[in-house]
């Protein structure tokens, strides 16, 4: 090693003759990447630095390469995969380099934080077990001492009780929790580099932020290399220092943070940009008060829930999935049910469409009232009361067509000719957008923004008076999840529409709900409107779920909005 | 040792004792009542030459007079108090004929479990070992090769090759130890591609597990990754598939002992099956249950102790599943 | 947590059959040999000139040859004439086999995996005691009990396999039940029975293909074994197991046992990699 050294400075010194101000040699740098799947192109021709204690992001949506790229400079692609081009690594060519001589690297010089922490622990042996396999790479030859390391460092990750996660299986650990121990097994050698590969996006939104926020203090106390995947612009912005915004493997923009964000160049970053819910708060505000206009006042509420409450009982422990939850929708307007997960949204929907019976307290949708009722008068309910689930891969019947998955409720339901209702399936997939030669095609033929599409067509067909939403967008990409809220919006526009919209998003509320409710564990701790929840959040749970909404750097064009934030974030950050 | 694990286990052991039962009425029904008369025509069959005295003397002893569902109540009894009744045609007890077979057979058994273990830990542990180009495609082919032989083709194969070609044992002698050998081979090698092909799936599903590549990134090399990480979880299920290759054990021994030549259970079936011996009939297809149900029942309650992701939950046994929204509450069965 | 968009996802709609065809070499070759099996069975006089029944004393025991392709037997008779007047009944009980194991399994199945409760339990039961006693026991009892020959056997086999299929057929049906896209289908004003007939069953049926055809070379396999032990049709017929069975006892004479075996086991591959390749392109 030590020759070798002294071999590379005299070839350094033998290249940079001139005296010239030496330039820093970047501790990470990719030239003309490319990587292919037999004959599939996954990444192509992509090239970036990273120096010393730096922080860059790979941003892009799916399919845009990102992971490839981390997996590669690590080395992990999967068999069947080749990469070419060269990833210097302090001057080795990781690419080239012998699987001996590479794998003395792995783990010791650069760290790698996975996507999800429920899956990337072995669940069948013990925390300790495989931490240490990662304190071995620190070359301490004393085992009591390795494991005290160990310890150490869950303290420092925020482990509270350092001896139990050791001693546990990853079951017993949330996922928050596991991803600390992730982070902290990748910097427990004291790693250059650290890769993160969507480090938090498995996780809950203030949780995400608080492993976010380890992650940067970690990269700056230990004086690490970061290098984040992320598919989040504003996450991307507000914690590196520089980006490459990358698109089916090409990179479409690179540089500073800074500049990237505030002035980007190309058209597919301005997009992402525009995109991004929680860069964009006012983007519908035109949309959604247009909706708003199509509502008389003083009309009743199309939906009303009263001190309803719902427990279940899991294993001789009964569990209060919602308890005395009271909220009201009126006519045309969108009202958004905002909380974590375990808060209790799915169990309210459920109850909302009659799928669940309520212990006690009431519902009504358009006046009629829920509870007690029978699959056959559930139906008639069903008539004005939609939904469209979270997930379009598994509510679409994948032996079915689209034109007969959009047809179904009409068929069903036995409304009129079926020369009429083949017409207002047409209708209804124009109305999402969607062409007609789509009408042969099965799901599986479909893309994730198109099958959203079909599944909204679906619960349009009847024309009902109310759609539930359960996070509409949250399996989507990001300029996928944008087509979509615009056509949820102008359809409420135009047909004046009342929406139940269910989401963990904030930013994504902000954009397009009139009235909130915000659950925790449960319970509504809050509601009102938008406005009023957002400028003035009374609720400390609320606060800390504004908190986690990613700011990026400052948006010039909404800085008045955003400005009491602003200062909050500072303080934080620094 | 929770209280929700003795739970589980009294129920499951309530459960076999259940199905052992039903099995034995089964089987009872199936010998019994289905078309045809054996017991008359075997015992008229004039090349037994029965005298009709002999005959009542067989019915009544028997009670072939009594309505069926009586005798399935006194067969039913002796079951459980351990009485198999008695031969129709040897008019020796069940239980010695039996005894005096099952030894063998159990030998025989053991020996090809043995050998089918062997021969699939081999296989599947050696696909993570041989590279592509030196022959993993082989290892990969043996499953599906195997459960495409007859398995006394292959006993056959063996014979011909080993005991007629290079003389290492003869048909006569069957109880030998070659003999014996070749049998549990002959017996083992289907099994162990049973048992293989579930070891190679969950070997490459492992190795496909995020927690592999996190591994990895840790710098352990894949002799490692093999020992400490792969192995357990891919191995720890197939102790419910080797409890479930019992009953091929079982079957596969008829044809082997059949082939080879071997006196067994195999070849009590066989005797009993051409004479119409429905008593030993009975008799040793409730035995295979009662096997196969208990195996089975030890597998089910060792693998939770063996395995940390199975939790025991209101008696019964989960695999756990990721934490998600969706399943917070069990879904209202809308009844028409 | 994104979904990959695929973009070659967006091309097919024509897709169906022309993808379908698509296939790799190997399993194009099984579909050749079972297309082959399948046509000794129905038509073997097309295939051989020699008779199945009667031989010519003077050339018996005849190795291989230009003439005789499986050699002959010890009363002279053709033995490659032989395998392919048995594949007949070799194959078609085993269809049988199977059809029964298909239609009694998948309603037990269906039945427990939809109505669920006391049903469920029931049936659930039934399905344990018939999966408690060992397959091939169970087989040689049913046919002891209804007598032997290779008609009988089958049934025997397809009864040893209902187990199997109601096990799988529940499983799935359960599997389709708690889908969101059945959920969806309450929700649009479908019925219990539309959603049983028009959802769950297409869905759930689409993994018991594939394992009908997997029980397809596993009944060969079985009723070969039944037939080798004597409890098909006797002789002069021509199943493969008795024919393997006559060869076990001219072992000096090998292709006797060799060439029945060597069909049978490339049978049973070829139909095995049939059944792969469906439950992958599915």
């Amino acid at each position: 090693m030590a020759s070798q050294d002294r071999l590379s400075a005299a070839l350094i010194r033998a290249i940079t003759v001139a005296p010239a101000p030496q330039p820093v040699t970047p501790l990470l740098s990719v030239d003309n990447l490319s990587v292919s799947y037999g004959r599939q192109d996954v990444v192509h021709d992509v090239g970036f630095e990273l120096g010393r204690g730096k922080s860059l992001a790979l941003i892009g949506e799916s399919g845009s390469g990102k992971s490839t790229i981390a997996r590669a400079i690590l080395r992990l692609l999967p068999s069947g995969a080749t990469a070419s081009g060269a990833v210097r690594f302090g001057g080795d060519n990781l690419l080239a380099l012998p699987e001996r001589r590479f794998r003395a690297l792995r783990g010791r010089q650069i760290g790698f934080v996975p996507q999800d922490p429920g899956n990337a622990l072995n669940p069948v042996r013990t925390i300790g077990a495989q931490a240490m396999e990662a304190a071995e790479l620190t070359d301490e030859p004393n085992a009591t001492i390795r494991k005290a390391l160990i310890l150490e460092t869950f303290a420092q990750v925020g482990l509270e009780n350092p001896q139990r996660v050791f001693s546990s299986y990853p079951h017993q650990l949330s996922g928050g929790m596991l991803q600390r121990v992730l982070i902290g097994l990748a910097v427990l050698p004291r790693p250059a580099l650290l890769v993160a590969d969507e480090p938090t996006s498995a996780l809950d939104v203030t949780i995400q932020k608080r492993i976010l926020d380890l992650l940067s203090k970690l990269q700056h106390d230990l004086n690490i290399s970061l290098l984040l995947i992320t598919h989040d612009l504003a996450i991307a912005s507000e914690r590196t220092d520089s980006l490459v915004v990358l698109k089916n493997g090409v990179v479409q923009e690179a540089g500073k943070t800074s500049s990237v964000f505030s002035l980007p160049a190309s058209a597919y970053a301005r997009k992402l940009h525009a995109d991004v819910p929680a860069l964009n708060p006012d983007r519908y505000a035109r949309l959604r008060e247009a909706g708003l206009r199509l509502r008389s006042a003083g009309e009743a509420p199309k939906i009303e829930v009263n001190a309803v409450t719902k427990s279940f009982t899991v294993d001789g422990k009964i569990l209060t999935a919602v308890s005395d939850i009271s909220f009201a929708v009126a006519p045309g307007t969108t009202h958004a049910l905002v909380g974590e997960s375990g808060s209790g949204k799915t169990t309210t929907i459920r109850l909302l469409l009659g799928l669940e019976e309520p212990d006690a307290g009431e519902i009504s949708v358009a006046g009629e009232r829920l509870s007690g009722r029978s699959h056959a008068s559930l139906r008639a309910v069903w008539r004005h009361l939609q939904l469209v689930y979270q997930n379009p891969f598994t509510s679409l019947d994948p032996t079915w067509t689209v034109e007969h998955l959009v047809g179904e409720p009409l068929d069903r339901f036995k409304v009129g000719t079926p020369k009429e209702r083949a017409e207002r399936v047409r209708e209804a997939l124009a109305n999402v957008g969607l062409a007609e030669h789509l009408l042969n095609r099965k799901p599986g033929a479909l893309s994730g923004g198109q099958r959203q599409r079909v599944a909204i067509a679906r619960a349009l067909v009847l024309k009902p008076d109310v759609i539930v939403l359960d996070e509409p967008t949250s399996a989507l990409d990001v300029s996928v999840q944008a087509d979509i809220v615009e056509v949820l919006l102008s359809l409420q526009a135009k047909l004046g529409l009342t929406y139940v919209f269910v989401s963990h998003d904030l930013a994504l509320v902000r954009q397009l709900a009139h009235t909130v409710s915000v659950m925790q564990r449960g319970s509504i701790v809050e509601h009102g409107s938008v406005a009023d929840i957002f400028g003035n959040p009374q609720h400390p749970y609320t606060a800390t779920l504004l908190e986690s909404i990613p700011a990026g750097i400052a948006n010039p064009v909404n800085t008045t909005q955003q400005k009491p934030r602003e200062v909050f974030r500072k303080e934080q950050i620094a | 040792m929770s209280n929700a694990y003795l739970t589980y286990a009294a129920k499951r052991l309530g459960q076999a004792v259940v199905v052992i039962l039903l099995a034995y009425v089964f089987t009872f029904v199936v010998v019994s009542i289905l078309p045809g008369d054996p017991i008359t025509s075997v015992l008229r069959n004039p090349q037994n030459g029965f005298s009709e005295e002999e005959i009542a003397e067989i019915i009544a002893a028997q009670g072939l007079d009594k309505p069926i569902i009586v005798q399935l109540w006194h067969s039913l009894s002796g079951f459980l108090t351990g009485d198999l009744g008695m031969s129709m045609r040897s008019n020796r007890p069940v239980s010695t004929l039996i005894a005096e077979v099952l030894p063998s057979t159990l030998i025989l058994a053991s020996a090809g479990l043995a050998v089918a273990l062997v021969l699939a830990m081999l296989v599947a542990y050696g696909t993570r070992f041989v590279p592509k180009r030196y022959g993993q495609g082989l290892l990969r082919g043996f499953p599906s090769l195997f459960l495409s032989v007859p398995n006394f083709v292959i006993g056959l194969v063996l014979i011909h090759l080993f005991g007629f070609q290079l003389g290492l044992f003869r048909v006569i002698n069957p109880d030998s130890f070659w003999a014996t050998l070749f049998a549990a081979i002959a017996l083992g090698i289907p099994i162990s591609a049973q048992i293989a092909e579930v070891l190679i799936a969950n070997l490459d599903k492992e190795a496909e597990q995020e927690y592999a590549t996190v591994a990895r990134s840790r710098g352990i090399g894949q002799a490692r990754l093999f020992a400490s990480h792969l192995l357990k979880p891919a191995s720890l299920p197939v102790v419910t598939v080797i409890a479930l290759t019992i009953g091929e054990l079982l079957g596969g021994s008829l044809i082997t002992e059949t082939v080879f030549g071997r006196t067994g259970i195999g070849s009590l079936v066989q005797r009993s099956v051409s004479t119409q011996d429905l008593p030993v009939l009975q008799a040793i297809v409730s035995l295979g249950a009662v096997i196969f149900v208990l195996v089975n029942l030890v597998a089910d309650l060792l693998y939770p102790l063996l395995d940390p992701r199975v939790k025991i939950l209101g008696g019964q046994k989960r695999q756990p599943t990721t934490a998600d929204e969706t399943s917070i509450g069990p879904t209202r069965v809308v009844t028409p | 947590m994104t979904f990959v968009a695929n973009s070659t996802l967006s091309r097919g709609s024509r897709s169906g059959w022309a993808e379908a065809l698509r296939m790799p070499p190997i399993v194009a070759l099984s579909f050749l040999i079972t297309a082959t099996i399948i046509a000794w069975s129905i038509a073997p006089q097309l295939f051989t000139a020699y008779s199945p029944v009667v031989g010519v004393p003077a050339d018996k025991l005849l190795g291989p040859s230009a003439e005789h392709w499986f050699g002959t037997d010890h009363l002279g008779r053709d033995l490659y004439a032989r395998v392919v007047y048995g594949t007949a009944s070799s194959v078609s009980s085993a269809l049988v086999a199977v059809v029964i194991g298909v239609l009694a399994g998948g309603l037990i199945g269906l039945l427990a995996g939809f109505l669920g409760g006391w049903v469920d339990v029931v049936l659930a039961r039934l399905v344990d005691v018939l999966l408690s006693i060992p397959k091939f026991l169970l087989a040689v009892i049913v046919v002891t009990a209804i007598g032997f020959e290779t008609i009988n056997a089958a049934i025997a086999t397809g009864v040893s396999a209902v187990a199997i299929f109601a096990r799988v057929t529940r499983a799935e049906v359960i599997k389709t039940r708690q889908a969101t896209f059945v959920e969806a289908a309450f929700l649009s004003g479908g019925s219990r029975w539309f959603i049983l007939w028009r959802h769950i069953l297409p869905n759930a049926s689409r993994s018991v293909l594939p394992l009908a055809v997997l029980q397809f070379g596993e009944s060969i396999l079985v009723i070969a074994s039944l037939a080798f032990l004597g409890y098909g049709d006797p002789p002069p017929a021509s199943d493969w197991g008795l024919l393997i069975s006559i060869g076990k006892d001219y072992l000096k004479w090998p292709w006797l046992v060799y060439a029945p075996a060597f069909i049978t086991i490339v049978t049973v591959l070829s139909v095995n990699r049939i059944s792969r390749w469906l439950r992958k392109t599915d």
